[in-house]
């Protein structure tokens, strides 16, 4: 764990960067939706109607689709930055490997704990005053903390699992690599899908069982399988 | 077949029939070398001739085709003890854009147990490092002293220095030479370091392997190296009678005036005749010996004794 543990500190060098810009974009898509609720409420009233919060509860996906377009490029960095300098600094390839695995269980923990937060403050303050609603939402399990926090945690562990995939095949097989990894992840999820679709009945009774976790194992599959993918590639990664 | 030490135990670096091959290109071929601990090695070529590839093998930076590379009778692929004892700073080393100076060596401490921040603060000073500037920023010269600062204060038991002083003005190599010895003297440890500027760095090294072609053409401790070629120049003809058919490792003309750099030592015959034919004699110096095998080339080597077989006039 010693030798793990170094690369995890490489990789909080720039803590602000790896805790807290993730908390700081979900803020900013708390903005986005406050602005878009006064837009509303100008058009309508204040606070929002019972129908348009319902629809904002239910629709609003703003914090699910904020946060994988950053942490798929910090994961994506993470193992190229720092990767040359871990190896430089007499680092093996393993101990990179799970040393940026630590960072990113922190990094998805940082972005988990910022939701919970947020959603606390959402229902505190009775959804921002007027009826705003941006992590209250079905997306995110209707105001159940622990959903919320394991929904992002997984979105978060995905996101960085995925960058680092495409990051650690480019290192170890060059561009073609990474692209070749890229469509081999397009046709897998194609595939899954099309089995979906022709087996809906058994899909949609192992998907019932889950109940409203069903979203979150299905992510914590895809993160699995990009860890994993992440790491097969890290062995053969090179300068 | 090398009777190998027990693991851990500090015994230098071995390589056996170590081969790598980029595609079909074979970068190098059948290198054999054992290299005990606590000297200094010079790893001398000509660009291109695999010495960095030589190094990163070792470090484990770059697989190898074929062969075995033991540290300390281990070997250090994916080894964490093993290869926390390396520091192998590339000469066109990446570091995380985001970093200043400040930050890199932070992070080099926490990779060395044995640290010297002192030492790394006093070079730093010395070499006018700006600790508040990112490595991208860096120019050559800074990028070269931020290395040799990290591979010294690593105290790595195997530091492995890439083309260390590129960029470095005179004065600022000065400091290098008279850093490394110091660091060197106080923390013995196993140096291997490639360089260009070899008459420069010749003072400093112990052992100096030759690498040509992605082979060991030369394997010889860096005094005798010295003393095992000659350079005489002169007219043609009378060149050409006194070195006889003595192994030229390479020659240059200018006219009627020949230079030859000839295998071997010269003997007091040679100095005699010399004076009566008014030939310049003087011993080859390791950059001149470097410089006649990369322009020779060589074919058959044994690399423990420098028997190469090679044209003879």
């Amino acid at each position: 764990m010693t030798y793990a543990r170094r690369s995890l500190r490489l990789y909080l060098a720039n803590r602000s960067y790896v805790t807290l810009i993730p908390g700081g974009i979900l803020v900013i898509m708390l903005a986005m939706s406050l602005v878009i609720g006064v837009a509303i409420g100008m058009a309508t009233e204040f606070p929002l109607s019972a129908q348009i919060q319902e629809g904002m509860r239910e629709n609003n996906g703003g914090a699910v689709y904020s946060i994988p377009g950053f942490l798929i490029s910090l994961g994506a960095l993470a193992v190229n930055r720092n990767f040359a300098m871990a190896l430089a600094f007499g680092s093996t390839r393993r101990h990179f490997w799970l040393g940026t695995l630590m960072g990113f269980g922190l990094t998805s923990g940082a972005t988990a704990a910022s939701a919970v937060v947020l959603l606390a403050l959402e229902k505190a303050t009775n959804h921002w005053f007027f009826g705003v609603y941006a992590f209250d939402v079905a997306a995110l399990g209707k105001g159940d903390y622990v959903l919320t926090f394991a929904s992002v945690f997984v979105l978060a562990v995905l996101s960085l699992a995925l960058g680092a995939l495409f990051g650690t095949a480019y290192r170890a097989f060059g561009t073609k690599g990474a692209l070749l990894t890229g469509l081999a992840a397009a046709v897998l999820v194609v595939a899954v899908t099309l089995l979906s679709a022709s087996n809906k009945e058994i899909v949609g009774s192992w998907l019932g069982a889950l109940g409203v976790w069903a979203a979150v194992v299905v992510a914590a599959i895809a993160a699995a399988i990009s860890i994993a993918g992440s790491y097969a590639a890290n062995r053969l990664a090179r300068l | 077949m090398t009777s190998h030490p027990p693991a851990g135990t500090p015994s230098g670096i071995v390589l056996e029939h170590v081969t790598k091959r980029f595609g079909r290109t074979e970068v190098l071929t059948d290198i054999s070398a054992v290299l005990p601990p606590g000297r200094i090695y010079g790893l001398l070529g000509a660009n291109g001739v695999g010495k960095t590839t030589l190094m990163s093998l070792v470090c484990n930076h770059t697989f190898r085709s074929g062969g075995t590379v033991l540290i300390d009778g281990e070997d250090p692929a994916e080894n964490p003890v093993v290869l926390g004892r390396t520091c192998f700073i590339r000469e066109d080393q990446p570091y995380n854009d985001a970093f200043k100076v400040r930050d890199v060596l932070s992070a080099v401490s926490w990779f060395y147990p044995d640290w010297d921040a002192a030492l790394a603060e006093r070079l730093a000073d010395r070499f006018h490092l700006p600790h508040r500037t990112t490595c991208k920023k860096l120019s050559r010269g800074q990028r070269s002293a931020l290395a040799i600062v990290i591979s010294l204060a690593s105290r790595a038991a195997y530091t492995f220095l890439d083309e260390p002083y590129l960029g470095l003005d005179p004065s600022a190599r000065g400091i290098f030479y008279d850093e490394l010895l110091l660091a060197y003297s106080e923390h013995p440890r196993t140096i291997v370091m490639s360089t260009h500027l070899i008459d420069e760095a010749a003072g400093l090294l112990e052992e100096v392997l030759v690498l040509h072609e992605g082979r060991i053409v030369l394997r010889a401790d860096a005094d005798e190296a010295r003393t095992s070629a000659f350079v005489a120049r002169g007219l043609d003809s009378a060149v050409t009678a006194l070195v006889g058919h003595r192994e030229v490792l390479s020659e240059r003309r200018l006219g009627s005036i020949l230079s030859v750099t000839v295998r071997g030592a010269r003997t007091a015959d040679d100095e005699s005749r010399a004076r009566a034919a008014n030939i310049a004699l003087e011993a080859a110096s390791l950059q001149e010996l470097v410089a006649a095998i990369g322009i020779g080339g060589i074919g058959g080597v044994d690399t423990e004794s420098f028997t190469t077989q090679r044209t003879s006039r």
